[in-house]
């Protein structure tokens, strides 16, 4: 990407941005001393505009939440950003090791998935960590026939699911695996899936009923050509 | 008010306000130990300033009521995430709602898109922008500053802010390049902050 990520500074302070470009710009504030600096400023110039919006809620709101809080549990407190990696990996074990010796190879070998190749590393490093440590993350598994594995975590939240796949069996030259993403009957491609093992981070996936994989001509297809391998439902 | 009483004033009302924030920030770290009653003091301190502005955004009240439900739902379950040295509780509650109030916008004309075909005919409605408005001290100091920008700049802060437009859509709707769009943003959020001596 070549978006110059300063200049999200301020849409990103306004709510401006879309889902893609926020989660880019959270990970770019990491590296950024002039953007961390700038913006609590921004964020309370916007915030003084929410204020001016004032408006006294229906009387009812506060029973009805002070009724449903003492019914809710509480995040516990995580005492430093690695412990919430460790919880990770009690969460999803699996998962999560699968993940993590992608994301290893993600960061040493360059590229995983067609889709990957121009993306923020960064952004999707972290985009995946939210992901698989989101409160609502569900996790699903498909094993292949012929060999392989398809893992899937699903966030509703941050309306982002992570694909994992591995030891996909190699496929002659003229054939690639293709993931797609279902809503209804239609298919949409997510892109092509290399042999092996891969990492795929899907976005915009609260629509989505189902996610699957199929076997098809070099280069991809815009619609599948074979029955599935694998189907992953997120509910 | 001569000179000495404008400063005295002036002081006392800046200590008034940091004691409130305090207080706002001591709550929620009560709130984060599970501390029911801390959790009605930040909904009486925050909840007209959250269900206005989602109000404003999402505009059909029962929805905004909805919203800000979950607003405050998420403080309760989420308060240990609130960091002191990182801005005050105010403005992590405030941020909080405009995210959900955004989120919530988007997502259902999402919906009604996916229902209706996308249809961008007639164009931002400007005039809901000014009306409904609360008259208070902060809407008057925001009215005097946002006076203060250019066209653009104003246009594009209050259809981002208030509307729930992104960068892109707010450059469709005013005609202008994206890259235009971004930088009148941060034009505009530069003069206002200037304007209204935030700190952060």
């Amino acid at each position: 990407m070549t978006t110059d990520l300063h200049s999200y500074g301020a849409p990103y302070a306004l709510d401006a941005l879309d889902a893609d470009e926020r989660t880019r710009f959270e990970a770019h504030l990491e590296h950024c001393a002039d953007c961390r600096a700038e913006l609590p400023g921004f964020l309370a110039t916007a915030n003084r505009l929410g204020e001016a919006a004032g408006l006294a809620p229906p009387a009812e709101l506060k029973a009805r939440l002070m009724a449903s809080i003492s019914q809710t549990a509480q995040e516990r407190p995580v005492v430093t950003s690695l412990a919430s990696r460790s919880r990770l990996r009690q969460l999803l074990p699996r998962m999560a090791l699968a993940a993590a010796a992608v994301l290893t190879a993600l960061s040493i070998g360059g590229y995983i998935t067609e889709h990957n190749q121009s993306a923020d590393l960064e952004a999707e490093r972290a985009a995946v960590m939210t992901v698989m440590a989101s409160n609502d993350a569900a996790f699903t598994k498909a094993a292949l026939r012929d060999g392989g594995t398809v893992k899937m975590v699903t966030s509703k939240s941050s309306d982002k699911a992570v694909v994992v796949t591995a030891d996909l069996p190699e496929l002659d030259d003229a054939r690639v695996y293709q993931l797609w993403t279902i809503i209804g009957d239609s298919p949409t491609s997510a892109g092509i899936v290399k042999a092996g093992s891969a990492m795929a981070l899907m976005a915009g996936v609260k629509a989505v009923d189902a996610v699957a994989l199929t076997i098809e001509p070099e280069g991809g297809s815009k619609l599948p050509t074979s029955k599935p391998i694998a189907t992953m439902t997120s509910a | 008010m001569n000179e000495s009483q404008r400063h005295l004033a002036s002081h006392l009302t800046s200590v008034t306000t940091m004691q409130t924030t305090a207080d706002l920030s001591e709550l929620l770290t009560r709130v984060a130990r599970g501390d029911e009653g801390a959790f009605g003091s930040v909904y009486d301190e925050m909840a007209t300033s959250v269900f206005g502005l989602a109000k404003r955004v999402i505009r059909d009240p029962a929805r905004a009521e909805e919203v800000s439900q979950e607003v405050f739902m998420q403080v309760w379950q989420t308060a240990v995430r609130f960091e002191p040295a990182r801005g005050s509780a105010k403005s992590w509650i405030l941020t909080l709602a405009h995210r959900r109030a955004v989120d919530a916008v988007r997502h259902d004309q999402a919906a009604t898109n996916r229902e209706r075909k996308y249809d961008w005919s007639g164009g931002p409605d400007y005039d809901h922008v000014e009306e409904e408005v609360t008259v208070s001290l902060e809407h008057e100091q925001v009215r005097k500053c946002m006076d203060g920008l250019t066209d653009l700049q104003r246009e594009a802060l209050q259809l981002a802010y208030y509307q729930g437009y992104t960068y892109a859509e707010v450059a469709t709707a005013l005609d202008a390049n994206p890259a235009t769009v971004k930088t009148r943003m941060r034009d505009g959020i530069v003069r206002l902050r200037d304007c209204m001596e935030v700190l952060a």
